[in-house]
């Protein structure tokens, strides 16, 4: 893959995230009439879940898959 | 200077209106069903004289074949097998959707985020019901961290089912913010080649045609990656990491 398209891929992941936790957050909160606090929760669960992805990504979990095949446990450990 | 975002506008063909709900056959609906008579024209017309030794058209069906073969299998691996139609059929209706888009005077349904969210939203789907019809309950334990004290699972297992469910999200507005950037920025540029009159026009035209030449590449690059992401999660699924 192309870096500008690892750049973009990594952008997106981390702004996904981030992007889900607000919506769920600011929902329970129109739900439960709890503001804002499902919001300060959720904002720190899907950043640090945007985190998490991008980590992912970018220590290769997710590209060099095909060749640790089987080796699924060790990948967290390699990297 | 037109405006560049007029390419996304949807139009109605044929207006259908059922109650109160407006069904119409718009111009990105026609480009879809063109799409996939394009590709099923493709695909059947090449491979009609069924050579031995390939032609030119048969080769390309033949090359488009075995690039996803080899993705379904490099990243899913035998399992992924029996999903193989619906990964190429995602790959082709994406590259084309995004070659025809190319053509002048067309439209690019994929740099409408509704489209390509539905579409990542059938893979999110499709790919939790296959986990759950292979592994049952047992799938739940994809969102359990390996290795990590019990306590900690209360934080780490919100953090792992967010980072679930922005697969569709990312995975759609990548695609959708690339061919709507690239196709903007191709239009702006080009709005200025005229107006630059003949000397100034150069410097817009060059990066017209060098844009419209990185357009291809993104053009196959997203088809690419939303399918092989869609393998990924697909293998996720199935192996449970």
């Amino acid at each position: 893959m192309s870096g500008f398209g690892m750049a973009f891929r990594i952008g997106t992941e981390l702004v996904a995230a981030l992007a889900v936790g607000l919506v769920i957050g600011l929902s329970l909160d129109r739900w439960l009439d709890t503001a804002p606090w499902f919001l300060v929760v959720f904002f720190f669960l899907g950043a640090a879940a945007g985190i998490l992805n991008v980590y992912r990504t970018a220590s290769g979990l997710v590209s060099a898959a095909p060749d640790q095949e089987g080796s699924g446990d060790g990948n967290g450990d390699v990297s | 200077m037109a405006n560049p975002l007029h390419q996304f506008e949807i139009q109605d063909v044929v207006p259908i209106h059922i109650g109160g709900l407006n069904a119409s056959f718009t111009n990105s609906a026609l480009f879809m069903v063109i799409t996939v008579a394009v590709v099923t024209l493709f695909l059947t017309a090449s491979t009609r004289g069924r050579a031995l030794v390939p032609g030119r058209w048969q080769s390309m069906a033949e090359l488009s074949y075995e690039f996803v073969a080899g993705m379904v299998r490099d990243n899913v691996g035998a399992e992924g097998r029996r999903y193989f139609p619906f990964i190429f059929s995602l790959f082709m209706f994406i590259l084309f959707g995004n070659l025809l888009g190319l053509i002048p005077y067309s439209f690019t349904f994929t740099s409408h985020i509704i489209v390509t969210l539905a579409m990542a939203l059938f893979v999110f789907v499709g790919v939790t019901v296959i986990g759950f019809l292979r592994h049952g309950a047992h799938f739940l334990s994809f969102f359990v961290p390996k290795g990590v004290h019990p306590v900690m699972w209360i934080l780490l297992i919100p953090i792992e089912v967010l980072s679930y469910l922005s697969r569709p999200v990312s995975l759609s507005i990548r695609l959708f913010a690339n061919m709507m950037a690239g196709h903007t920025m191709l239009k702006v540029f080009a709005g200025f080649i005229v107006p630059l009159g003949f000397l100034g026009g150069w410097a817009p035209l060059a990066m017209a045609v060098a844009l419209s030449g990185f357009e291809f590449l993104v053009a196959f690059l997203q088809a690419y990656v939303f399918s092989v992401l869609a393998c990924l999660y697909l293998n996720d699924a199935i192996h449970l990491h």
